[in-house]
């Protein structure tokens, strides 16, 4: 495939809203996420004869995007969030692998059908770059594990772990949230009810 | 190779939900997950989190942002 085949700016530009989304979660802020976009995009059109068409356009978008960030913004934020990697201990991690008592799994899986968008990318931003980035990328862009550690420049093995590290993380602080809530708001269903799954039962 | 017990299950249930897993350890976990509720259980919330983070995912990117950038792709056009 020659370049002429191939409209690389057209291309490109079409990843624009989603290199904007992953953008906004990777710097927390709507300024810097369009600042990064540019950035991006002024690295890729600079580069482009390092592309090969007929790879993966998207993953190589993302891969300038995810190094731009580390480079740029990571050391302007100072990383205040780092932590989260460090507190996880491998006790925890073990404990993931046994099931918790399943009613109180049935209840968290039904408190989990009340929440909505806001509080899903309040969690993700609680967590550490590295946690949120990996989680994005599968949940939101779908790459499989192999692109990730491609774009992460990382092996595959941290790829998995990072995945699931923030997505036990992420649970919990969904969980947390779902009880500050039922704390507020009194419990007013019955778990029972809500059974059958489909229907809503409103403000019943 | 024989039944997947919790343990396994639970321990390649994201590589399940991913789509990571060859065939044959999809049918195994997969299996498991059918007779076993807690897991089961287990698999549906961190299904459930893996949709509720692809929901709250997209984002448009502004207007004036689309404008930036293609002015910095005319400026990379004037360059060459």
């Amino acid at each position: 495939m020659t370049t002429d085949d191939f409209d690389f700016e057209a291309e490109a530009l079409s990843y624009m809203d989603q290199l904007y989304a992953a953008a906004l979660r990777m710097t927390r802020h709507g300024a810097d996420a369009e600042d990064l976009v540019q950035e991006t995009y002024a690295k890729a059109f600079a580069a482009q004869d390092k592309f090969t068409p007929g790879t993966n356009l998207k993953a190589w978008l993302y891969r300038i995007q995810t190094n731009a960030f580390i480079n740029t913004y990571r050391k302007k934020q100072r990383e205040p969030k780092r932590s989260d990697a460090e507190t996880v201990e491998d006790w925890q991690l073990a404990a993931a692998a046994e099931h918790t008592s399943s009613g109180l799994a049935s209840a968290e899986e039904q408190a989990l059908d009340s929440i909505g968008d806001d509080e899903v990318r309040r969690a993700l931003a609680e967590l550490s770059d590295d946690f949120r980035m990996a989680v994005y990328l599968s949940d939101v862009e779908g790459f499989a594990y192999k692109e990730i550690a491609s774009i992460m420049d990382t092996p595959v093995g941290t790829v998995m772990s990072r995945l699931h590290r923030g997505r036990k993380l992420l649970r919990e602080k969904l969980r947390d949230y779902a009880a500050e809530r039922g704390i507020e708001e009194k419990p007013r269903v019955k778990k029972k009810e809500q059974q059958d799954g489909g229907g809503r039962h409103g403000q019943g | 190779m024989g039944k997947a017990d919790c343990e396994e299950a639970l321990d390649r249930l994201f590589e399940y939900i991913d789509h990571e897993l060859p065939e044959d350890e999809v049918q195994r976990i997969g299996q498991h997950l059918k007779s076993c509720p807690p897991c089961e259980t287990e698999h549906k919330i961190n299904e459930k989190i893996k949709r509720l983070v692809n929901a709250a995912g997209s984002e448009v990117a502004p207007d004036d942002l689309r404008e930036r950038v293609l002015a910095t792709i005319r400026a990379s056009h004037a360059d060459h």
